[in-house]
């Protein structure tokens, strides 16, 4: 493309470059970009970062990969100025340095390695070791501060990676004179001390992804005092570029969402909205829902969610009515747009609509056509292509860096949230030993229906799966569930379960058969995930209640033992069942309905059939 | 792997190593470059590595006096 003198060049090699990971490649690819500078070909970059490196190891040729990706990632032109060996010292605190007349937007200081260790023996006392390590910490902090004083640039500081060998032993971990349980102090505190013009560069997050051991590379010191092996240095000079990166650009604010095989599995229009895969029926539908619920967490971030869909307007906004398990509700979404014109139209729409910038938006599609499509006709987008796998989704669009949250703002939602959740797990501490308080404290929620044709897939799939807390173990098809709601003289209903910590999804099935006076309970089963949390209780409220409309007397429970139910034998009596008959096959409780007082619980009920 | 194959592949590193043109033979020396200082030799060695599938011993490269020694090493590194 390059001799060719292809204008695409520019935007290939940024989107070569979005996904590189091996050291020579990422060289290649910087030598490709200053060869296109030099033929003329690279276009002027957006604005310059005057970016300084100092540190301890050797810099070269770790400033070049990092020179690539800001300029790369940031669409800016770099102008570097690299400290000497190990000088970083002098060079931050002599004010005259050349560091200071470069005049600096941005620093990135790598502290040197072999001075973060503890100086202390095995034998000295925690608290003397931790002061140690929070005083090293406190040092760079000053060093950093000091580089912000002088020269008012935005300070990146690196932390440092933990050692992978085994010596001294699983001591390691339990004691801060081991240089794996020093560093980790030392960057807890750096971590605490982050914030204003201090920025980490996490390289022991980067290190512990790729492999502590993979990330060293002993040779490469002794031989040119490099920070790491080659590897390591790509990930660094990436996370270097992601800070200065988040520094200089707007994160995107709209992440416009394909529907059909992206948010839930097939086709609404074809499938149906019983047909379509989302939620506990299948390991594909749990997928999809996990990629929902993580769009729903964008959205505290400040994200905002589009739909862009080739689809009838009335069936694309119907699971978002309608499906129980969908995360996403149409509250969620600030744009609907689902019809048949070209979704690049529809985009430009949107961006209308909301009235925000096209270069604020990422598009999420499984399609790879219409990635294409949009990435020619509103090439201000970035198109991210999910793929075929639902379960790789989520990281799919983590990988791409593109919805990471601003240091400053981070700072802002710690300070907000965690007082409250500090106060919340204490409270929920102090009464863990009194079981009502706890309950109460889950902030359960249930919602109680009649079996609907919506959740037939799942009711038939739990009858078919449940085996432990399952009185009676009737397997039912769709279809038998589906003449069991035709049937006035039949009466089921699902319980959903809720908590503070999440949502339980559908969680109990029962069935009932009326009998004249008598309500006879065919199958009441759950999930083993909710025992002991008072909807054993909620859901026998419910049979009395439904027994009652049905003018019913008593109700009739039946237990037909398996080898896998044995825990619900004694179901029945526990709950003051008088026992009828007893045979090998079932035991026949009754319970006169005139005798049964509502059960207290600590769950509210959301729903009512 | 035959010499000319390690050649070409050379060939390619050094390509993607240096901005400037250089044409790989087994006389050509650091000298010879102008690019070619010790900062960019580390990664020319690290890429060398990479592209290969070697690992030099600590030491082995600095003894290397051309681009003849240095293929002779890898050579040596790929098992014959």
């Amino acid at each position: 493309m390059l001799a060719q003198r292809d204008p695409g060049f520019d935007e290939a090699l940024r989107s070569a470059t979005g996904a590189v990971i091996g050291f020579s490649q990422t060289l290649a690819l910087n030598t490709l970009r200053k060869k296109a500078r030099k033929a003329g070909l690279a276009p002027e970059g957006e604005r310059k970062i005057r970016l300084g490196i100092v540190g301890g190891p050797s810099l070269r040729p770790l400033a070049d990969l990092i020179e690539h990706f800001v300029a790369s990632m940031c669409r800016a032109e770099v102008e570097l100025w690299i400290g000497d060996f190990d000088n970083y010292l002098s060079e931050i605190l002599d004010e005259t340095s050349a560091l200071y007349a470069f005049a600096p937007d941005a620093v990135f200081v790598l502290p040197a390695d072999v001075r973060c260790r503890p100086r202390g023996s095995w034998t000295s006392p925690y608290e003397a070791l931790e002061a140690e390590a929070n005083d090293h910490a406190d040092e760079l902090k000053a060093l950093a501060d000091a580089v912000h004083a002088r020269s008012g640039a935005e300070v990146v500081l690196a932390n440092f990676r933990l050692p992978g060998t085994f010596d001294p032993g699983p001591i390691r971990g339990s004691s801060l004179a081991s240089e794996y349980g020093f560093k980790k102090a030392v960057n807890a505190r750096l971590g605490r001390l982050a914030g204003g013009s201090l920025h980490l560069c996490d390289v022991e997050f980067v290190a512990n992804r790729m492999g502590t051991l993979a990330a060293s590379d002993e040779r490469a010191w002794f031989e040119s005092k490099q920070p790491g092996s080659p590897e390591l240095m790509v990930l660094v000079a990436r996370e270097v570029a992601a800070v200065v990166g988040a520094l200089h650009t707007a994160p995107k604010k709209v992440a416009i969402l394909d529907l059909d095989n992206t948010l839930w599995g097939g086709v609404i229009g074809d499938d149906g909205l019983e047909g379509i895969e989302l939620g506990t029926t299948s390991p594909r539908g749990e997928a999809f829902r996990a990629f929902q619920s993580y769009l729903k967490s964008l959205t505290q971030r400040g994200v905002l969610l589009a739909v862009c869909s080739k689809n009838g307007h009335d069936k694309a906004v119907e699971p978002f009515e309608k499906h129980p398990e969908m995360v996403l509700r149409l509250d969620d979404i600030a744009c609907f747009k689902a019809n048949w014109e070209p979704k690049s139209e529809n985009i430009r729409l949107i961006a209308q609509e909301l009235n925000l910038g096209l270069d604020s938006f990422v598009f999420l599609d499984d399609n790879p056509a219409e990635i294409e499509i949009v990435r020619q006709f509103v090439p201000e987008v970035i198109g991210i292509d999910l793929g075929d796998d639902p379960s790789s989704f989520v990281r799919t669009v983590q990988d791409a860096r593109l919805f990471e949250v601003a240091a400053i703002t981070q700072e802002d939602v710690r300070r907000a949230s965690q007082y409250k959740q500090e106060t919340a797990r204490r409270e929920l501490q102090g009464t863990a030993t009194d079981m009502g308080a706890y309950l109460a404290s889950l902030e359960m929620a249930a919602d109680v229906q009649r079996f609907a044709a919506v959740d037939v897939p799942r009711i038939s799939q739990l009858t078919n799966k449940s085996n432990q807390f399952n009185l009676t173990t009737v397997r039912r098809t769709e279809a038998e569930i589906h003449e069991l709601i035709a049937d006035p003289t039949k009466v089921g209903f699902t319980v959903r379960l809720s908590d503070r910590f999440g949502d339980h999804g559908l969680i109990a099935i029962v069935v009932g058969s009326i009998e004249g006076e008598t309500f006879r309970i065919d199958t009441w089963l759950m999930s083993c995930r909710v025992l002991k949390r008072q909807v054993e209780d909620l859901a026998l409220n419910e049979i009395f209640r439904l027994a009652a409309d049905a003018g019913c007397s008593a109700v009739l429970g039946i237990y037909r033992p398996t080898t896998k139910n044995e825990m619900v034998r004694e179901h029945y009596p526990r709950f003051g069942f008088r026992l009828l008959e007893e045979s090998p096959e079932e035991s026949r409780y009754l319970f006169d309905a005139g005798d049964y007082e509502v059960r207290e619980t600590r769950i509210a009920i959301a729903g009512r059939p | 792997m035959t010499d000319e194959q390690i050649y070409a592949k050379l060939q390619g590193v050094f390509d993607d190593v240096f901005v400037s043109n250089v044409t790989v033979t087994s006389e050509l020396t650091a000298k010879d470059v102008e690019e070619w200082d010790s900062l960019s030799h580390v990664s020319l060695v690290l890429a060398i590595e990479e592209a290969f599938g070697v690992r030099f011993k600590v030491g082995e490269v600095e003894a290397t006096k051309s681009v003849g020694d240095l293929a002779a090493l890898i050579k040596t590194r790929l098992g014959g």
